[in-house]
């Protein structure tokens, strides 16, 4: 009898838990969110206060099996600017990013936001705000929901999560299952999840997939709106044409390792445009190893 | 200085995560059902063991069994059992509840946001652990009301009467918030161990209804070997004979224990699997 009842309640617990993983849910049209006019620009981050939010990244090596899939990568991501972070697929900046953010371990080397490891800071939401993958919200949570937990969790007041809402366009959708979302709107619920503590960094992996035309637009003007605040804004993409049009400073990355760095300019160089010099510069570097 | 790895703060926001999903209403649910059958049953046996039936083929001893059901200690022991009902059944849902916890994180990869806004992953550990135990002696204050409404009830229908304050009931009901704490704990400490919502569903429940018959005939197998008598009391290793032990005023089995043993063993249990979480999810690369 015991052991019936507890096959039962575990199959429907397993069953639950696929139904929220795998459901194919009703299709949502973007209907429900609004791309706000204005992009969020926060407060500006003092001139004083600036340096607090230079990304240090020094020999950043990371080994799965005795194979490096970053491999002692340097670069600076310095405040009120934008920083591509590009590479083909595979080539390590998602492993980078993760380990900038304390989520893998490091093999060797240090990341440090104003001097201090991502693992070190007392309150890190009120530093750094991340966009790792589509929102990161539980399926069957609302996308309000979501954010209050974060806020509670940082010690963030619970109000910042319709502030945050209303600034990514998702107030009319906020009551909603974020597995309702379309892909572009678990983007900017996640998006909305890194500014809740108004940070002074945001790193932000692949923010554009998922996004429509209009979607990609108030992402670019957004991250600018941020960095001309002073904010520090890493973001890793391999939209070339996207990325050409709004960051300040580039790193390439190309199978694990640091192919180029520098300013758009100097790293595009000689080529006709960054397209070309990133081809030439990752050339039989494919990520996929 | 050291900062304190308890955040009320985080054990708030781990109590947001789990009544804010659909899990929890399912949770709650099949509880109160679980409670209420036991209760049901629980009702009935006791029933039946003060009026035998007619056609019983031992009924002179039936009756004698009535007759001292019927004393103050007999009606008191009826107390404690109603006032418990069903808690074998239902602290398995408690533990199903603390391995949810911790793995729906990593199933529904919501593990990264929660890590990112608390990057000292014991302190996260350790709120989970509250949060699971708070619903827990939640789950436990739900069945306690459910019995503390029908066993007066029952114990007037059947006319016998005992005190529900008594030592002997106050006991058996503080055990059984015990016993609820600690499965949810063991639960979390297994969801933190195995990471696998599958697996570790499946391996709590193998541990906690199977666990039982495999240690007692390993043990009883051993006993017949090397006739130590310890070996008869060995069974109490496993955690479903330790919380049975913990609970069960009378020995649980010939050759049980005192009761303080079945709670040590499972509070060193859910202490042992949780630290041993710690340890491993401190390692683990999120990726």
């Amino acid at each position: 009898m015991v052991i019936l009842l507890a096959v039962l309640v575990a199959g429907g617990l397993v069953w639950l838990a696929r139904r929220n993983r795998h459901e194919t849910l009703a299709p949502v049209t973007d209907a429900e969110s609004e791309v706000p006019g204005q992009p969020y620009a926060g407060q500006p981050i003092p001139a004083e206060q600036r340096p607090r939010g230079r990304i240090d990244v020094r020999g950043l090596t990371k080994e799965y099996r005795g194979a490096k899939v970053v491999d002692d990568v340097s670069f600076v991501a310095e405040p009120g600017q934008v920083t591509g972070f590009l590479g083909p697929n595979g080539a390590g900046k998602t492993t980078t990013l993760r380990m900038l953010l304390g989520l893998v371990e490091p093999t060797a080397g240090v990341a440090t936001i104003g001097g201090a490891r991502y693992v070190d800071l007392e309150r890190p939401a009120l530093r750094v705000g991340a966009v790792l993958e589509a929102s990161g919200a539980h399926e069957g949570r609302t996308g309000r929901d979501h954010l209050r937990i974060l806020c509670r969790a940082a010690g963030i007041p619970l109000a910042r999560a319709d502030t945050v809402l209303a600034a990514v366009g998702l107030t009319r959708a906020a009551g909603r299952a974020a597995g309702d979302y379309s892909l572009g709107m678990r983007q900017r619920l996640g998006v909305a999840a890194a500014l809740l503590g108004d940070p002074q960094v945001l790193v932000l992996d692949e923010p554009g997939n998922g996004l429509d035309p209009e979607g990609i637009r108030w992402m670019r003007e957004l991250l600018r709106a941020l960095a001309a605040g002073g904010r520090t804004v890493l973001v890793s993409s391999h939209q070339l044409a996207e990325m050409e049009q709004f960051a300040d400073a580039l790193v390439i990355i190309a199978a694990g390792r640091v192919a180029a760095t520098g300013t758009l300019a100097s790293v595009v160089g000689g080529h006709p445009d960054l397209e070309a010099a990133f081809l030439d510069l990752t050339a039989g570097q494919g990520g996929i190893r | 200085m050291t900062q304190p790895v308890i955040r009320p703060r985080l054990i708030s926001a781990e109590i947001m995560k789990i009544r804010t999903t659909r899990a929890w209403w399912i949770f709650l649910g099949i509880f109160t059902l679980f409670s209420a059958v036991a209760l049901l049953n629980n009702f009935l046996s006791h029933h039946y063991q003060l009026y035998p039936q007619q056609d019983l083929a031992d009924r002179a001893q039936a009756l004698a069994q009535a007759a001292e059901a019927r004393t103050p200690a007999g009606a008191a022991a009826i107390a404690a059992s109603m006032m418990t009902s069903g808690q074998f059944l239902t602290v398995l849902i408690a533990m199903l509840l603390g391995i949810h916890v911790v793995t729906s994180e990593i199933a529904q990869r919501t593990v990264t946001a929660t890590f990112l806004v608390t990057p000292r992953r014991e302190r996260v550990i350790v709120a989970k652990l509250a949060a699971a135990g708070a619903f827990g002696a939640l789950f436990w204050l739900i069945t306690t009301v459910l019995d503390g409404v029908v066993t007066p009830v029952f114990m007037a229908s059947q006319h016998i009467s005992a005190s529900l304050t008594g030592q002997g009931v106050i006991r058996a009901v503080l055990l059984g918030l015990l016993a609820f704490l600690l499965w949810a704990a063991f639960g979390l400490g297994l969801g933190v161990v195995m990471r696998s919502q599958v697996a570790s569903v499946v391996a709590g429940i193998a541990i906690y209804a199977g666990g039982f018959a495999v240690v007692e005939l390993v043990c009883h197998g051993l006993y017949d070997v090397y006739h130590q008598a310890w070996l008869l009391a060995a069974p109490v290793i496993a955690p479903a004979v330790a919380a049975q032990v913990m609970i069960t005023p009378a020995p649980a089995f010939p050759h049980a224990p005192p009761q303080w043993t079945g709670a040590v063993i499972m509070a060193g249990y859910a202490l042992a699997l949780t630290a041993a979480g710690i340890v491993q999810i401190r390692r683990h690369d999120i990726s």
